[in-house]
């Protein structure tokens, strides 16, 4: 079929999806495929989750190459997160793109996992030059490009966001991803209960105020002056103004004229809605990524893989060693300078 | 004398506070008005917005006295989260950055070490240093502005990351002279310190690293 395109197959295996995307070196979208850990109770275990991935990776490439309408023979290049993440489940992404490289003689690319959500939505939402904010069960972030490098303005000092709201959620006895639970929630309640806002400089910290939330529940004034709908709607309301303030400073440090939200927890009504009003306020264009691309997936991985590839070529074996703690202000990003 | 107040027009619309120059009673100044975010819940903003511009204004008076140029207040509304405090005439460090040649940004950012050095020693943390809370004037005198985030401490761990938190923003934004600058602040920032002081000087220098390495993603062999 598509022989007059070349492919890139990229796998995403940072923490508990595995994903398989299929793109072309122009940026069209063949194929995705996610398959997602769920918890049955507790939060994510690294090991169960490498489990699931060993198990079900063979299946998740078949289902995205038959979407794609393609062989594997038809792949012209590998690409998979090499950083950063959970380490056993960044091994099974390594160990499989190894393997396929190896076996289809063709070349293998490592991909930052946070520059690859900045990358997808520049090229989903055809930006240029944003300011981006990145949250998700695993990373907070506030980034944008400056000298040659995604330059990290702000992030979390402890907790990410995702995380926090996902572990807040299983306190109260909900499943496993709470965040959409919470935002659900929140919705039914107006009433704001002050809670500990800690905003430095550019940084958040977000453990303090899910120690104060979690305090709320257990207090004795608990269902008689508030309940839960109002002590969630309190939680949501902090983080994401502590979040959109964030975003806001450094909008007006950097003067980019772009804003773009990605990640998992991009998908909050309330906090597209807070962040658009600051880029409203300062005459900036606002994008958020499309859904499926704004999570973890294997387009995004393809895609970053392609624009590294065009630019140094491919990866040695010996350079694809996993780097679990990689930050992406370390990275140069030869395609953009 | 005049004895009139004319906002006359928005010079600046900051992250946090829309900034109109005017005259207050024949005076040169700066409105900075924090206007109210409607992006948040109204308690919380009322709540930040006053806590900020009480921080802001007694800050800048405190400060006054410790030989550091910071605008001179002129009227508080507290109610109304407004500061009209004098206006500086001069450019942001930020936008000099990209002029000045480097020996005269290190002469700078040496004053700032020193600056910041005694606003540490009297128990008072900026909260966010950055090259756009600076300004130069004309005649190169350095101004710190913008004391929202201001607090009062006297922990060593409070101090460091208000150095880190500098750092942070040299690096992502003035990456290519981060070494020179910060090194000719952090120069001025121990020549303040005497002899008995120099230790504890030492030390806040010492745990920026520490709070570096316990950030995210940091690898093991990096971690103290």
């Amino acid at each position: 079929m598509k022989l007059d395109k070349k492919l890139c197959l990229g796998i995403e295996s940072t923490a508990h999806t595995f994903g398989v995307g299929i793109v072309d070196f122009d940026g069209n979208v063949y194929g995705v495929m996610n398959d997602i850990y769920i918890p049955i109770k507790g939060g994510l275990h690294p090991v169960l989750i490498k489990e699931q991935h060993l198990d079900n990776f063979m299946d998740t490439i078949k289902k995205a190459l038959s979407e794609a309408n393609c062989s594997i023979k038809d792949i012209n290049l590998i690409a998979f997160s090499q950083s950063p993440g959970l380490g056993p489940s960044l091994k099974i992404g390594a160990i499989v793109a190894r393997m396929l490289s190896q076996l289809l003689k063709i070349p293998i690319v490592g991909v930052n996992h946070c520059i690859a959500h900045v990358e997808i939505g520049r090229l989903m939402c055809n930006i240029e030059d944003p300011l981006t904010l990145y949250v998700s069960g695993g990373n907070t972030i506030v980034s944008a490009y400056e000298s040659g490098r995604y330059q990290i303005f702000g992030e979390t000092l402890d907790l990410p966001i995702g995380n926090m709201l996902d572990s807040f959620a299983r306190d109260l006895g909900l499943s496993h991803p709470g965040g959409p639970k919470i935002e659900q929630l929140a919705r039914e309640s107006n009433n704001y209960i002050s809670l500990p806002y800690v905003v430095k400089g550019m940084d958040l910290s977000f453990s303090g105020l899910y120690t104060a939330a979690k305090r709320l529940v257990e207090s004795n004034q608990y269902e008689k002056t508030y309940d839960l709908n109002d002590v969630v709607n309190s939680l949501q309301e902090t983080a994401f103004a502590m979040l959109t303030e964030v975003t806001e400073r450094a909008l007006a440090h950097t003067e980019k004229k772009e804003v773009l939200l990605t990640g998992g927890v991009a998908a909050n009504k309330r906090l597209q809605e807070m962040i658009e009003y600051i880029c409203n306020e300062h005459d900036a264009r606002f994008e958020v990524v499309p859904l499926k691309f704004a999570g973890d997936n294997g387009v995004m991985i393809g895609w970053t893989g392609i624009l590294r590839y065009k630019v140094e070529g491919g990866h040695d074996i010996s350079e694809t060693i996993i780097k679990p703690k990689e930050r992406m202000d370390k990275i140069t990003i030869p395609w953009r300078s | 004398m005049s004895h009139e107040i004319i906002k006359e027009k928005l010079v600046q619309k900051g992250a946090e506070a829309s900034l109109y120059r005017g005259l207050w009673f024949g005076k040169e100044v700066i409105f900075k008005h924090r206007v109210p975010k409607k992006y948040r819940s109204e308690k919380l903003d009322k709540d930040i917005r006053t806590a900020r511009t009480l921080k802001e204004a007694r800050a800048l008076i405190k400060i006054k006295n410790f030989r550091i140029n910071v605008p001179q207040v002129y009227e508080i509304d507290a109610k109304n989260s407004m500061i009209v405090m004098k206006y500086i005439k001069g450019e942001k460090l930020k936008d000099l950055m990209f002029k000045l040649d480097i020996k005269k940004k290190r002469k700078y950012f040496k004053t700032i070490g020193k600056y910041i050095a005694i606003l540490h020693k009297n128990g008072q943390i900026h909260g966010d240093i950055t090259t756009s809370n600076i300004i130069i004037t004309p005649n190169e005198k350095i101004f710190l502005i913008d004391f929202g985030l201001h607090d009062y401490s006297d922990s060593i761990e409070d101090k460091s990351v208000d150095l880190h938190l500098f750092k942070r923003v040299l690096i992502s934004s003035h990456g290519k002279d981060f070494k020179s600058c910060f090194n000719a602040f952090l120069e001025g920032y121990r020549e303040e310190h005497d002899n008995s002081e120099l230790i504890e000087c030492n030390k806040i220098i010492k745990n920026i690293t520490v709070i570096e390495t316990r950030g995210r993603y940091v690898k093991k062999e990096d971690r103290l």
